[in-house]
């Protein structure tokens, strides 16, 4: 060890250098399910509320604010303002970090391009579902001139989002409040532009989510759902098989995440209100880079210090990670984009 | 918390029909200077709902704002500075942002409105 008393140590050497605990990162982490679950598993229920791993929504609404509370800082340090995947090229080989930062950008722009919303006209209303610390609603309004409201859970994330917008002298067009997705405080028909970047995952009512995003969609609006499914169940599966659920149940509570569902789940719900143009596509293999290029940064010595510094939560996330890998690998997790449009 | 954004928001409490406007109970008003920019205000103003502003900006102590707008006013230097300044410049840091039917209380802290609603109002 160095003198400072902390030293980047390799995956493989972290074993015997931390014997007592699980490497950070590669090893299968051993995540202890907090509550029992009390209900026999079933199929996807869409309209009732979504098993949580033992987790009530009560509870995984507080988790969730108290993950981000916590992680945000880490997360912004080691990988700026945007929390979300970043799109690459499929033959992508060696990404580096400036790559990343640069393939999150992207990633707005080919969801925009994918949505056929590119340009977004000047001063148009955009509500940022589940917002992080605001990065998509400031760039939209840095290069559109958009005019972005963004909710979040988390006090901490409404904060930080408010300052970066102040320090972009974006204030003016990007503000953001703690609210809930499941119960946007808007009026009905406000927004041209409804906008969920990565936040779908979190939501413990799918129905719920989506009836809400169509609510908040003013007539010729675009809703844009950018979100972590599992795969497509086919017409004679009932549910996934259960190793596939063990392996989701790990990232549920790591990652403060109740049931998951499938795209088609979310095109289901789409069609049984009356939208056009309802799309979907999977992007998995444009992402593919993403979580070994995040493990990376991670087990760098600027990453491990940081992660040293947050709470249980955080590191519990970041023990996480190579699930996410093996589930995109077995085919399991997709990385799905579904777009709509509310009619005029 | 700007009055632009406070004009988009509601009360969604289960059983309220007209959650909107939002009564402002203003504890802690800032002044933020910001730019002026003509081509925005001219177009935020055909989508906020005026009267919705006209009394939020009241009890936020600024009482310039005309009741009724004709259209030429749009070309007024002195309305669009008034109309800018009650819509940007104008920030309630700490109060409560208060349902016009139940009476429930949305704390507004270091300018954020806090809208989450609880388990038997949703």
């Amino acid at each position: 060890m160095s003198s400072t008393g902390l030293n980047y140590v390799s995956p493989a050497a972290a074993a015997t250098v931390f014997p007592h605990r699980s490497c950070l990162g590669l090893a299968r982490a051993n995540i202890v399910v907090g509550a029992a679950r009390s209900r026999t598993k079933r199929a996807f229920e869409l309209r009732a509320v979504a098993e949580t791993t033992g987790m009530e929504a009560v509870e995984l609404k507080k988790g969730i604010a108290e993950f981000y509370d916590e992680s945000s800082e880490v997360w912004e340090d080691l990988w700026g303002d945007h929390m979300h995947h970043g799109f690459y090229d499929p033959k992508a080989d060696d990404v580096s970090v400036s790559d990343h930062r640069a393939a999150q950008i992207r990633m707005i722009e080919e969801v925009l391009r994918f949505a056929e919303k590119k340009p977004i006209g000047e001063d148009k209303k955009v509500v940022d579902v589940g917002c992080g610390i605001g990065g998509s609603s400031r760039y939209l309004a840095s290069k559109y001139g958009a005019n972005c409201r963004g909710i979040t859970l988390s006090p901490v994330q409404a904060q930080r989002a408010n300052a970066l917008a102040a320090a972009q002298g974006l204030a003016n067009k990007a503000s953001f409040q703690v609210a809930d997705a499941l119960a946007q405080p808007f009026p009905d028909g406000q927004f041209d532009l409804v906008w969920s970047m990565e936040s779908g995952e979190h939501m413990p009512d799918k129905a719920k989510f989506v009836d809400e995003l169509v609510r908040v969609a003013a007539p010729g609006a675009t809703i844009i759902i950018v979100t972590w499914c599992h795969r497509d169940l086919d017409a004679s599966e009932p549910s996934l098989k259960p190793d596939e659920k063990k392996l989701l149940d790990k990232i549920c509570n790591a990652f403060y995440l109740p049931a998951w569902c499938s795209t088609a789940d979310y095109l289901k719900l789409l069609e049984s209100y009356s939208l056009e143009d309802i799309k979907a596509d999977d992007w998995s293999k444009y992402v593919a880079p993403f979580w070994p290029a995040v493990i990376r940064s991670a087990l760098t010595f600027k990453g491990l210090f940081s992660l040293f510094r947050t709470g249980t939560k955080t590191i519990k996330g970041a023990l996480a990670m190579p699930l996410m890998i093996q589930g995109f690998k077995k085919d399991l997790i997709k990385f799905s984009i579904i777009t709509c449009r509310k009619p005029e | 918390m700007r009055l632009l954004t406070h004009n988009m928001l509601s009360s969604n409490i289960k059983g309220v029909t007209n959650g909107f406007p939002l009564r402002i109970e203003a504890e802690k008003v800032v002044e933020k200077q910001v730019d002026l920019n003509i081509d925005f205000l001219k177009n935020m103003f055909a989508k906020i709902e005026w009267r919705a502003l006209v009394s939020a900006a009241r009890t936020m102590g600024y009482s310039e704002l005309p009741e009724e707008v004709e259209p030429s006013k749009l070309d007024s230097e002195e309305f669009l500075q008034k109309f800018h300044h009650a819509l940007l410049e104008l920030h309630l840091e700490e109060g409560a942002l208060v349902c016009p039917e139940t009476g429930r209380r949305f704390p507004v802290s270091k300018g954020i409105p806090n809208m989450l609603l609880h388990e038997d109002e949703v």
